[in-house]
């Protein structure tokens, strides 16, 4: 069980990259916003594992709490934008963004 | 450890389902699943408010409105993803599993680690009285949100 913190590590690295893979592929904004979920999974995951592994769980679940909370406030402004932008360009791809002439 | 080992890969195959479904839905579903996944690793690791969060914020509340914003935005039509993706995707990953299988030992064996001693107490007692400024600042971060997404929602005035 010594080693347990660093599998959970290097499968948190494994989440990171995965989400930052949906990043730089992906062209719908929604697909773009879970991969910044999976990131922000992977992150957690980090955080409780080096907790974990030096034997102070109580301060890393503390900053997971704060995490979770500014995760939430991040989702619901940039889901409210992504509604916004879908109305005004008429559709959830990344590259019409591009255009930013008036 | 074998279950711990098969939650964290359920957790990595939920995710990446999540980035690889055609279908918003069915992505967000996934993601839902993998933050279920999540916080059953959490209580496993001795945290259990940080599962009960991951539970029934990230995998309750976000998934609401990830479909909520799925729905208001459906009629706008599906946008193309490149093919190259998803054929891409498989050899990418393992790729990059083999050098994490590899690395990561190691590299972690080199970061010098700070001295901490193992701290006794309660979650409370961590939280509330030694974090209490992680606290005003997740207010602050609760109440940006929110101003966010009124800003964001504000009706026309028909004077302008």
């Amino acid at each position: 069980m010594t080693d347990a913190w660093i599998v959970s590590i290097a499968f948190a690295a494994a989440l990171v990259v995965v989400g930052l893979y949906g990043l730089l592929t992906m062209r719908n904004l929604i697909k773009l916003f879970i991969g910044i979920e999976v990131v922000a999974k992977g992150v957690s995951l980090i955080l409780l594992s080096a907790g974990w592994a030096r034997g102070n769980v109580l301060v890393a679940q503390s900053l997971v709490v704060t995490f979770i909370v500014i995760e939430v406030a991040l989702v619901a402004t940039a889901l409210a934008l992504i509604i916004n932008i879908t109305r005004k360009t008429k559709s959830l791809d990344v590259r019409k963004l591009a255009r930013l002439k008036g | 450890m074998i279950l711990h080992l098969a939650l964290l890969v359920g957790l990595v195959l939920f995710s990446v389902l999540a980035i690889l479904a055609r279908d918003l839905i069915k992505s967000a579903i996934c993601l839902a699943a993998a933050s279920l996944l999540l916080g059953i690793i959490f209580f496993r690791m001795g945290a259990p408010y940080a599962g009960v969060f991951e539970i029934s914020v990230v995998a309750g509340l976000i998934t609401v409105l990830f479909i909520l914003t799925i729905a208001l935005t459906k009629t706008e039509g599906d946008v193309r993803e490149s093919k190259l993706v998803r054929m891409v995707f498989p050899l990418f990953f393992v790729i990059f599993a083999l050098i994490d299988a590899l690395v990561m030992k190691g590299l972690l064996a080199k970061i010098p680690m700070l001295e901490s001693a193992a701290r006794g107490g309660t979650f409370s007692d961590v939280l509330w009285r030694e974090r209490t400024f992680d606290l005003v600042g997740q207010i602050a971060v609760i109440l940006a949100g929110v101003f966010a997404v009124l800003a964001l929602f504000r009706k026309r005035d028909p004077h302008d």
